[in-house]
């Protein structure tokens, strides 16, 4: 028993003057959404804390809206990397004019949207497809397994913010009646091993997806133009978002609109040099869309790929953090 | 000092390229070979299609009739047959008529394939020592390796939708009927069947009207448990594009909505809980008629 003790305080002597160099930054938690880039930017900025700034960190694996009800409510965890806000706007928007929460960045990575996608190669055999418009006409393209007289639209994975946007859209281009239904594919994995199955297999496939992804990447997505223009937002947030909308008009997916919110406990209680590095961090999609690539092909998970980016993107990462703050990172990938 | 310090692994390159080279491999297969599997699949696709159809077009005041007579002709109890039209008629009530009927759908379906598969399987297992050495880890593996895992080759391989929800479930539900199969053949009594060699049974007479009547209450707490567990599945199975009472729970799960959780869950307990009644009160019957017979 004397032993451990002693060993955990041998151990915490150990972290504490191998941080003594930094200003106390205390301990911090991060959302860990269950997606590829969140995981990613969760173990980058958790490297960077801890090791630039000296902060403990504490990963909290979630889903966007239990972690936003978390963050919302009990004011754990303290960061969400990547928040998508569309799918909280309107309990986010009280809680930032609240103060109990605050927006760091609200562009961290470029590039990034959400819509509805087709292989490369079905716009390349179907020069015709131009837009939405052009493909809602052609169920036959895409047979539906279960019913093949009918084209298959696979839609959000049921919970997800994005299911009810599909199935308002979904009824605002009067599919139904064109001959479609809405697949559900029931989960993350669910709609990722569809659309790889029918890639893999030279398939034709329509369905939803966002980006940046390695999916995207890796299996050729090309994203849509809807052909229209996007509705006004206030029937964007009042209708197609929700549940009961009782005539969805057409509309292109609103531009996508990510953020990393903290808590108002962090920004009173750590490192305001901490804090100021959300405000840079800024991903390139280029480096966001190599590292999502090689976790993809090297099944590698948000720490692993943290590493890498770390070590092979200095150029990408160093203007994010002081001087000071980049010597430590760098020392401590060594 | 290292040496201990750190489990000397294979490294992080080579492990690397064993997944690699795994995932390939199977992506190689399911590309060669996904089209022909997925041919064989689909006139159950087409079967359980027409099935769950079947089930929420059909009146509601007709199903509710047949699972009653069902109930009835299985338990022959009022109590049974008066929960069954209650629950029923309450999960009309609360708008889950349809996600329930599709469930039933894939339900029925899965607990026959696993009978038709695990019952034939027990009792090869119940003849050779040596199959059974076999058989018995790979029913453990089936029914310990989390769900999740399988998901995704039988994704890879066939896509989303009913069929590998079929199988995912099958994959969870069948070990307990092959278990028990085997086990009450084996616990058949040894007397009895030099008996019924004396009297010189054929070695079918013997499995068909000595071992297998004998056996049968262990077979039917392996359809029980078979029933339960393709149950349990419900949820897991909507993960990979299953309709049914999971869809909502989902849905719930991921949005905190509480009563429309709470809601699904307990009509999937209510389903639990009649067909596991009305199963159990067969197995049951069977024995006590048997019982009575014999004197016992």
């Amino acid at each position: 028993m004397n032993k451990f003790v002693k060993g955990i305080a041998v151990a915490g002597l150990a972290t504490a003057m191998s941080q003594g160099a930094v200003a106390a930054c205390g301990d911090v938690t991060i959302a860990e959404m269950n997606w590829a880039s969140a995981e990613f930017m969760a173990n980058v900025d958790k490297i960077i804390l801890e090791e630039g700034y000296g902060c403990s960190v504490e990963l909290i694996p979630g889903a966007t809206l239990t972690t936003f009800a978390s963050m919302d409510t009990k004011g754990v965890p303290d960061i969400a990397p990547e928040l998508w806000t569309q799918a909280v706007e309107v309990p986010l928007l009280a809680a930032l004019a609240a103060g109990s929460l605050h927006s760091m960045n609200p562009k961290p990575i470029m590039g990034a949207g959400e819509g509805w996608v087709v292989p490369g190669y079905t716009l390349a055999n179907h020069p015709e497809l131009k837009t939405v418009l052009d493909i809602i006409e052609r169920p036959d393209l895409f047979p539906s397994k279960e019913d093949p007289s009918k084209g298959a639209f696979v839609g959000c994975p049921a919970g997800w913010g994005c299911q009810q946007v599909n199935a308002n859209l979904f009824r605002a281009f009067d599919m139904e009646a064109k001959g479609w239904v809405l697949v559900d594919p029931g989960s993350a994995a669910g709609l990722d091993g569809a659309m790889a199955k029918a890639v893999n297999r030279g398939d034709d496939y329509f369905g939803y997806y966002w980006s940046p992804t390695a999916m995207m990447g890796k299996l050729n997505m090309s994203m849509v133009d809807f052909g229209v223009p996007f509705t006004e937002m206030e029937h964007w947030t009042n209708c197609i978002t929700q549940a009961e909308c009782a005539d969805p008009k057409q509309s292109a997916w609103s531009a996508s609109e990510i953020n990393t919110i903290v808590t108002d406990s962090f920004m009173k209680n750590n490192d305001p040099k901490a804090a100021a590095y959300f405000g840079k961090r800024v991903f390139p999609a280029s480096a966001m869309g190599a590292m999502l690539v090689y976790m993809g092909d090297n099944q590698a998970g948000g720490e692993d790929a943290a590493i890498e980016f770390l070590m092979n993107h200095e150029d990408v990462w160093t203007p994010w953090v002081g001087v000071q703050a980049a010597n430590l990172i760098k020392k401590s990938l060594n | 000092m290292e040496f201990l310090d750190k489990f000397p692994d294979l490294g992080r390159t080579t492990l690397r390229d064993i997944k690699k080279s795994i995932d390939f491999a199977f992506r190689e297969f399911s590309n060669q070979y996904g089209e022909a599997i997925e041919g064989f699949f689909d006139p159950l696709l087409y079967f359980m299609v027409w099935f769950e159809k079947l089930l929420t077009n059909a009146p509601w005041p007709l199903m509710i009739l047949i699972f009653a007579a069902l109930a009835w002709l299985g338990a022959r109890s009022i109590p049974i047959v008066i929960g069954t039209i209650v629950s029923f008629v309450a999960i009309g009530v609360f708008g889950m008529w349809e996600d329930t009927m599709a469930t039933v759908a894939i339900i029925s379906v899965a607990t026959f394939v696993c009978i038709g598969l695990g019952i034939p399987l027990g009792i090869l297992m119940s003849r050779s020592n040596r199959l059974q050495a076999v058989v018995t880890p790979v029913l453990d593996v089936m029914q310990t390796i989390p769900s999740f895992v399988y998901l995704i080759p039988v994704v890879m391989l066939l896509g989303i939708g009913k069929v590998p929800g079929l199988i995912a479930v099958c994959i969870y539900a069948v070990p307990p009927i092959v278990r028990l199969t085997n086990l009450g053949i084996r616990l058949v009594d040894k007397e009895v069947l030099e008996a019924a060699e004396a009297f010189g049974s054929s070695y079918r007479q013997k499995l068909l009207h000595v071992q297998i009547p004998l056996a049968l209450p262990n077979i039917f707490a392996g359809v029980n448990q078979t029933i339960m567990m393709a149950l349990a599945m419900v949820v897991i199975a909507s993960m990979i594009g299953v309709k049914g009472l999971g869809v909502p729970v989902l849905r719930a799960v991921s949005n905190q909505y509480l009563a429309l959780g709470l809601m699904n869950g307990l009509a999937i307990v209510a389903l639990a809980v009649i067909f596991d009644r009305v199963s159990q009160q067969y197995g049951k019957r069977l024995q006590k008629h048997r019982q009575g017979g014999h004197g016992v």
